[in-house]
């Protein structure tokens, strides 16, 4: 029996006329280690934040363990969202007993989980004083305390030099093998794809594909099809059950067929409705070609 | 409620800017409280040559009056408080430590709770102070005491209290509303010592006395003092309950407003 322990249902959200997220759904189950994949600006920590209250929704909901969500449901969740956060004149300790203290957690717990991300000889400290690459520890220790039924962490090894990511990347395998859930939102697919069971890739706030991650590596036929009137074409196209659209723009549409399909049936279909047909072509790409090209698509417009 | 104001403690116990603040409050305050009267006094000699009567001495520190004069000249200081309120709130949104406050597992309310607890309790704490040394004075400068003397006039300890509460709320209003310190302190002094004013000066009459901070002003209005009959002016010696109802509706106002804010907003 699987058990729900994130259901996000039609989420959006708006900045102004930017639309962070795109009625997103989706659902973690318990166990998971759950990838959330998407360029920068896809909405990845929107939807973090959302789920875990610092960012209200415009509209659409989500559950936490099937119930409406309450601050009990986060006490029950460890969480860094975006940069490590922290009161920076405190040491280390300090810090984490408010997080204890918000947690209900006991004190106890403090050296263990920063021996378990190596800051226990650093603990007296103050936070200012750390580099960048012990704060993000410190954030790990902190979403560990309470003993969490789910981590989620935002982009863990960004910034980070090659010796911080890796040090990271221990961190979360050793986590990740106790068989806790664990969502981990990064632009890396290298990342993702190293630790997590499951993935969901995010473009521009919605989402492109959602599932196990040895499916993300299994090359896939798609068929690109266009036509005189693209409007019409990409109609029937949405309404046919045994494709899946991938990609649309002005000229062309790309979509996924069904495994037991093959593109004369598409050509036979596309017929049938009346729609004619001025290009049709197959193509072998895997998920992961299809990321690393929106990757240096968001890549070109942001240098 | 324990636990949030424990928090909010080991927030500000390392904080040095607070604990900086804090001692120049006590030490101008207590200072000037203690030296208040020689100062009076001379400056009471100096006047009192040309004067048509004779000018008495006067004792600020003599019970019950000394209630008022205490508080009344306290009331002049509570703008540092104001900015202590101010870093806290401030410090959270500069840190970004309210986000993770809330990620961790408070919810936005007991967020609010917990800097309306300290702040009712830097309020409780400069009453208390205000006690300590109005008492301690008035046992010594007092000649006769009687006990019904110390407590005849503590009203206006209460209304002090109710002075700063709602004062500090208002600063707490402002730091949440413009989330930077520097630019929070800066709209508070212009908020207070100009547009204010302003308004005051273009409402008709007493209906300056609905504006905020000089309803919490007008609380505790200053002293009859010997000085003050002599140049004719005659103030009240009570707490108004007008100006009680009109500061605690602005309180509740601004706690309101906050609840809205917090709500509302993305962090
Ligand atoms: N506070 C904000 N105001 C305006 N736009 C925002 C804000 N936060 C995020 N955005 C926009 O929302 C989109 C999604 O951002 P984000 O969720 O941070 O992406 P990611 O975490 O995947 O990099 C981006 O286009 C970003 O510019
Ligand atoms: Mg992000």
């Amino acid at each position: 029996m699987s058990e729900v322990v994130l259901s996000i249902d039609k989420l959006s959200k708006r900045y102004g006329r930017i639309k962070a997220l795109d009625e997103l759904s989706l659902d973690i189950e318990k166990g998971n280690i759950f990838g959330i994949l998407g360029p920068n600006g896809s909405g990845k920590t929107t939807t973090l934040g959302i789920v875990l209250d610092a960012i209200n929704a415009t509209s659409g909901s989500f559950k936490w363990f099937g119930e409406t969500p309450t601050k009990n449901h986060r006490k029950k969740i460890g969480a860094i969202l975006e940069s490590p956060v922290f009161y920076p004149y405190m040491s280390a300790t300090k810090n984490l007993e408010i997080i204890a203290e918000i947690k209900s957690a006991s004190y106890d717990q403090i050296p263990e989980v920063l021996k378990t991300v190596d800051l226990f000889e650093r603990r007296n400290s103050k936070f200012r004083t750390y580099s960048l690459g012990m704060k993000q520890r410190l954030a790990i220790a902190a979403a560990l305390l309470g003993k969490p039924e789910v981590l989620i962490l935002d982009e863990p090894t960004n910034g980070l030099d090659p010796k911080g990511i890796s040090e990271i990347r221990d961190i979360i395998k050793k986590i990740a093998s106790v068989g806790l859930t664990l969502v981990l939102a990064s632009h890396l697919l290298d990342e993702v794809q190293k630790v997590c069971t499951h993935v969901a890739i995010l473009e521009k706030g919605k989402k492109l594909f959602s599932g196990r991650i040895n499916e993300i590596l299994k090359e896939t036929l798609y068929v690109e099809v266009g036509s005189p009137d693209m409007k019409a074409l990409h109609a029937s196209l949405s309404i046919f059950n045994k494709v899946q659209i991938v990609e649309a723009d002005d000229n062309v549409i790309a979509v996924k067929l069904d495994e037991k399909m093959d593109s004369s049936e598409l050509n036979k279909y596309l017929l049938e409705k009346g729609i004619s047909i001025s290009h049709i072509s197959i193509k072998k790409k895997s998920l992961e070609n299809y990321f690393l090209e929106l990757l240096a698509e968001s890549h070109d417009k942001t240098s | 409620m324990i636990r949030l104001l424990n928090i909010e403690f080991k927030k500000v116990i390392y904080n040095k800017t607070f604990w900086v603040l804090l001692g120049l409050y006590g030490i101008i305050l207590g200072g000037i409280l203690i030296g208040v009267q020689t100062f009076i006094n001379e400056l009471m000699v100096d006047v009192g040559k040309d004067a048509p009567i004779p000018v008495s001495k006067i004792s600020l520190y003599e019970f019950p009056g000394i209630w008022q004069n205490f508080t009344f000249l306290a009331g002049n200081f509570k703008i540092i408080l104001a900015m202590i309120v101010i870093i806290i709130i401030t410090n959270e949104y500069s840190y970004k430590t309210i986000r993770q406050n809330i990620v961790t597992g408070m919810s936005r309310m007991d967020f609010l709770m917990s800097k309306l607890l300290m702040t009712f309790v830097i309020s409780l704490a400069a009453t208390i102070f205000i006690f300590i040394l109005g008492f301690i004075l008035g046992v010594i400068n007092t000649p006769e005491v009687t006990f019904l003397m110390i407590f005849e006039k503590t009203v206006f300890i209460f209304a002090y209290l109710l002075e700063l509460f709602a004062f500090l709320s208002f600063a707490l209003l402002l730091g949440l509303l413009s989330k930077r310190s520097g630019f929070a302190i800066g709209l508070f002094f212009l908020y207070y010592y100009v547009i204010e004013r302003f308004i005051n000066y273009k409402l008709p009459d007493d209906w300056g006395d609905f504006l905020p901070l000089r309803a919490i002003a007008n609380l505790i209005d200053t002293p009859n003092t010997a000085l003050m009959k002599l140049f004719g002016y005659n103030f009240r010696e009570v707490v108004a309950p007008q100006d009680v109802i009109v500061v605690l509706s602005f309180t509740a106002l601004f706690i309101y407003l906050m609840f809205l804010i917090l709500k509302k907003r993305d962090l």
